[in-house]
């Protein structure tokens, strides 16, 4: 009934239909996050008989006086910066050329789109490949235009320049199909009001198709940005398991699968969790504060 | 601005023709209709008046000047769409601005116009809600202001008022009217409602199967209709259309022989059917049958059963109600004989007398 008023045994009855996903999620999300911020505060634990001994801040004051920290979140700075605009506007941009292109656009959005089915370690083999320094394709397309070959990824300078480029590349796809649903999804009349309005295509862009795409280009950049701060296969992948020529890609996840997996720091692996958490909660919450002016729904 | 069709033909895909030689010309400063059933060419031809659509073939004029070739922005006419489509993401008073924003007006310049015309259009207590945020009727008035922000040429409205309920649909086409004589901007109006056609317009052009039916006044469109089409088209309670042989009997020596043996169906207005006693220029009477009688608040109809044929009648509410048989008018006004092409033969102006 559509005027049915809440009951106890309705309430009850809802809790029931969503248990099995709040279990599910309970066990494999909520506990695991609350579970590594305690771990946070454990200065002296045994993790094979799950015995702690001491709680305190030692985790986060290590963190604060780490080189390989502070390396690892510049770094991680670094990487979204250099991939989330520049992922979004060649996304976009190749969208909007899909979007006129009538005829062959599905062929071109299966091929746009194969990254995002194919396995980074597969993807990372390619490019691997492409980097390679003596007969990487990359240095023979610049030999072309007479840029002498780059070390890629042996040279500390190249090799953030080089995992930047393969993860633009790799979350275009994804992104392409997304901007391709919010052009769909724009009006044909509003461009047309805007043609009598008298606005030119460079008009119609910025006055319709910019801000009635605003919600999915929000929903693109937030999603980029949470996922560039988690970056890490990529790396592993790139760089054969290492985070680079002297840690040149050394991130903030990179820094923490060293602590918890190589040193055994388990304490200090959860605090730089906790840390790029809260890192990432800061970034959406500013990027929602600036949605509330600039994004129409 | 004076529009002239000059054997305008369109087809979207090379194949099938939408419109077939359109030849007609839209005065300056009237209001004109386009009139049709749904998939009849309106916003079709609309859209080529607006320059949004080119031609097939055929020449556009507006004055004298040929802009078959100039697109909307050249042309310079203003359009109000079925659904709106006003900017979602911006004010009313920036949706009514931004026609003049893409001129170059300035800022103040803008702002001033944009005032003017939201109190043209009584919205200027709305300036700063979204679209979203207005009924229907005011986002149909930011509408109409958006489009005569630029000081149109020709003032376009596609089925603006088809989103409306019945009453605003009222009040809205009385302003429409209303704003057209105030601004004295030419301007054409798509409907598929014939009522709405016939309250507002100069002149009416009906379209159907590519061809413009008929293109006359409203009165004329009622009272002569130029075919069967027409005739069935326009009209509340739609016209009695019957095989001219179930009257042959009766119109014989009343309509010439050669008339009568070209006619195929006879087209009898509602209110042609009259009580001998109330009849202002009978064509004959005709003796039938009385099937079923309703009042209807001051309205009447009579259904009557003539040869087998049924036929309504508006004009009989003295009828009483035990009357099982009658003989009843034919008047000449609203009687009309179509041939097999559906062609007018007899009635209306052929048959002034
Ligand atoms: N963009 C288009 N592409 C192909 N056919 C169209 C297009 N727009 C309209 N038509 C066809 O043209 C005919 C007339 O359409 P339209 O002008 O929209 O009619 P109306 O406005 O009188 O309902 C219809 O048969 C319709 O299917
Ligand atoms: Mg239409």
């Amino acid at each position: 009934m559509l005027n049915e008023k809440p009951t106890w045994k309705s309430s009850i009855k809802g809790w029931l239909y969503l248990l099995p996903m709040l279990a599910i999620s309970l066990t494999f999300n909520i506990y695991p996050i609350i579970k590594s911020f305690l771990m946070s505060f454990y200065t002296k634990y045994d993790f094979y008989n799950d015995i702690v001994s001491a709680y305190g801040f030692s985790n986060f004051t290590y963190l604060w006086n780490d080189p390989d920290f502070h390396l690892a979140v510049r770094n991680t700075l670094i990487f979204v910066i250099g991939v989330v605009p520049l992922n979004v506007i060649i996304s976009l941009a190749i969208a909007l050329m899909l979007n006129k292109i009538k005829y062959v656009a599905s062929a071109f959005r299966t091929i746009y789109f194969l990254p995002f089915v194919t396995s980074t370690v597969a993807i990372a083999q390619v490019w691997n490949w492409i980097y390679n320094a003596d007969y990487g394709l990359l240095n023979y397309l610049l030999g072309l235009v007479g840029i002498n070959p780059i070390n890629w990824l042996n040279d500390p300078n190249w090799a953030m320049p080089a995992l930047i480029i393969m993860s633009i590349w790799k979350g275009l796809g994804f992104n392409i199909v997304l901007f391709l649903v919010g052009l769909n999804n724009i009006n044909t009349r509003y461009y047309q009001a805007a043609e009598i309005d008298g606005a030119n295509s460079w008009h119609q862009f910025t006055n319709v198709t910019i801000p009635l795409l605003s919600p999915m280009t929000f929903l693109v950049t937030v999603n980029g940005v949470i996922g560039s701060f988690k970056v890490f296969d990529e790396i592993f992948a790139l760089f054969q398991g290492s985070s680079g020529p002297s840690k040149s890609a050394l991130t903030i996840v990179y820094y923490l699968y060293e602590k918890f997996y190589t040193e055994w720091k388990y304490g200090i692996a959860a605090a730089s969790g906790v840390v790029l958490f809260f890192l990432i909660l800061i970034v959406t919450l500013l990027q929602l504060w600036y949605s509330r002016k600039h994004v129409h729904y | 601005m004076q529009v002239t069709f000059k054997d305008v033909t369109l087809s979207y895909d090379g194949k099938r023709e939408i419109l077939k030689h359109l030849n007609f010309v839209i005065q300056e400063g009237t209001l004109v209709c386009l009139l049709g059933p749904s998939g009849g060419g309106k916003s079709t031809t609309l859209n080529l008046i607006s320059g949004l659509l080119a031609p097939t073939a055929g020449h556009i004029f507006f004055g004298d000047k040929d802009v078959t070739k100039e697109d909307a922005l050249a042309r310079k006419v203003g359009m109000v769409f079925q659904n709106y489509a006003l900017y979602p993401h911006l004010s009313v008073q920036k949706n009514i601005e931004f026609p003049l924003k893409m001129a170059g007006l300035s800022r103040g310049d803008r702002a001033k116009k944009a005032k003017e015309l939201a109190a043209l259009v009584h919205v200027d207590d709305q300036l700063d809600k979204k679209p979203g945020e207005l009924s229907g009727g005011q986002q149909q008035r930011v509408a109409i202001a958006r489009a005569l922000a630029k000081e149109p040429s020709i003032l376009l409205l596609d089925e603006p008022l088809s989103n409306l309920d019945a009453r605003l649909r009222i009040e809205m086409r009385e302003e429409i009217r209303r704003i057209q004589r105030e601004t004295g901007v030419t301007t054409v109006f798509v409907t598929h409602d014939q009522d709405e056609a016939m309250h507002i317009s100069d002149k009416i052009m009906v379209l159907h199967d590519g061809h413009i039916q008929q293109y006359s006044t409203p009165t004329t469109l009622y009272a002569d209709p130029e075919n069967l089409f027409v005739a069935q088209f326009i009209g509340e309670p739609v016209i009695n259309s019957v095989p001219a042989s179930a009257l042959s009997h009766d119109l014989a020596g009343v309509v010439p022989a050669d008339i009568l043996s070209q006619a195929q169906t006879a087209g009898i207005r509602p209110e042609a059917l009259t009580l001998p006693q109330r009849a202002l220029n009978p064509l004959t009477t005709l003796h039938g049958k009385v099937v079923e009688f309703d009042q209807f608040g001051r309205e009447s109809t009579a259904k009557l059963d003539y040869n087998n044929l049924q036929l309504i009648s508006t004009e009989m509410g003295q009828l009483s109600h035990d009357t099982k048989e009658l003989d009843f008018t034919l008047e000449k006004k609203g009687f009309f004989l179509f041939d097999a092409n559906g062609k007018r033969i007899f009635g209306g102006d052929d048959h002034a007398e």
